[in-house]
């Protein structure tokens, strides 16, 4: 089992501090409360990775604020289960047909996801979607879609951490940052 | 039915696309970028894909970073000749950065650069079925090697199968002036 510290450890380089995630959140939660000022605001986050994200940003808002998740499949090659097509495996759990949606994401990279969700959501009729996201990576991008709020543009690096993957590990480190290249290995 | 991938990180590109449904075709067009005083094509660029509703070329190359110099000359030429093209190039890096977010670094390794090559006795599915039956390293990986998708005018690797019949895109910009027109590939 591996510790806090041994992901610490496996961590080379910290791209994002805590305290400049903080900062930042802070300041993009008052832009959209600004924003959003008298208006139905639902915020809709993608599991897993988005969570961390999620929970501080709806509390750095000062509007009233709904909130729903939502999870897909991810693409797993030739010899997994869930190769095919991507499926919406958790659903909005209300209808968003006339709300003001902004839809929360952790990180946009090539954008084919995002392009899926973008998709799928309009076909449920909100009165508006926008797109926040805390990290942009738009070196890889394939799929160009205009995103509202960025938290950082990153450059192009495999990053983990406050809620970002890799094996399901490091998601709850409280910053962004680059693993050892011997983790990925198998060597870390 | 699947085209013939020249390289297995294309089949695995496509299987990417058609999992988030995005449509794309495989090496459609040809472009000129090089031609002889007299107006002959020398050299030519083909993108691995076009996805149609982004209008959107990608061009997929997992040859270590100091061997892509050659087709980023190629690129920059494509897009100085055609710059109403979108073309989107995925290095190695890019491509190995795309496995390790699908939990697939073992594919990474085993489809980048050489080992990846799809060879006349190996099928791009058998590639990706494991690390067995990879063909022995071709030309193309050599440093300096010409890459031209042109099979037989490049020192590329013959196809798996016959080509497909791609489309040759005329040269609707500049007619190229004498001092473009080089004959050699530099």
């Amino acid at each position: 089992m591996r510790t806090p510290t041994d992901l610490q450890a496996d961590v080379a380089e910290v791209l994002v501090s805590e305290e400049a995630i903080q900062a930042r959140v802070a300041e993009l939660g008052r832009r959209i409360s600004d924003d959003y000022r008298g208006r139905n605001l639902t915020l809709v986050s993608v599991l897993k990775g988005s969570l961390p994200f999620m929970a501080d940003l709806m509390r750095a808002i000062d509007v009233p604020v709904r909130i729903d998740l939502m999870e897909v499949s991810s693409y797993g090659g030739t010899s997994t289960e869930s190769s095919g097509l991507v499926r919406i495996l958790k659903d909005l759990s209300t209808s968003i047909s006339g709300e003001e949606v902004l839809l929360v994401e952790d990180i946009i990279d090539t954008g084919l996801t995002l392009n899926y969700l973008i998709r799928y959501l309009r076909g449920k009729n909100p009165a508006s979607l926008r797109i926040c996201t805390l990290l942009d990576k738009p070196a890889r991008r394939l799929v160009e879609i205009p995103v509202d709020y960025t938290g950082f543009t990153i450059e192009d690096r495999f990053v983990v951490g406050y809620g970002l993957d890799y094996g399901e590990l490091y998601r709850n480190l409280r910053f962004v940052g680059v693993l050892r290249p011997e983790v990925y290995s198998g060597q870390g | 039915m699947a085209p013939a991938f020249a390289h297995a990180s294309e089949a695995e590109l496509s299987r990417i696309l058609d999992f988030y449904g995005v449509r794309w075709e495989y090496e459609p067009d040809v472009f000129p970028i090089l031609w002889n005083t007299e107006g002959d094509v020398l050299e030519s660029f083909s993108p691995d894909f076009y996805l149609p509703d982004l209008e959107l070329y990608v061009e997929l190359t997992t040859l270590k970073q100091k061997l892509v110099r050659k087709k980023n000359r190629k690129l920059r030429r494509l897009r100085e000749l055609y710059p109403e093209l979108r073309v989107k190039l995925f290095y190695a890096r890019d491509f190995r950065q795309l496995m390790l977010k699908y939990g697939r670094v073992a594919l990474a390794d085993e489809l980048s650069g050489t080992p990846g090559q799809v060879t006349p006795e190996s099928s791009a599915d058998e590639l990706l079925a494991g690390p067995f039956g990879i063909g022995a390293p071709t030309p193309t990986d050599e440093p300096g090697a010409t890459i031209s998708s042109d099979p037989g005018t490049a020192g590329s690797p013959p196809p798996a199968t016959a080509p497909r019949r791609r489309r040759q895109r005329p040269r609707t910009a500049n007619r190229p002036t004498e001092a473009e027109a080089r004959t050699t590939d530099r």
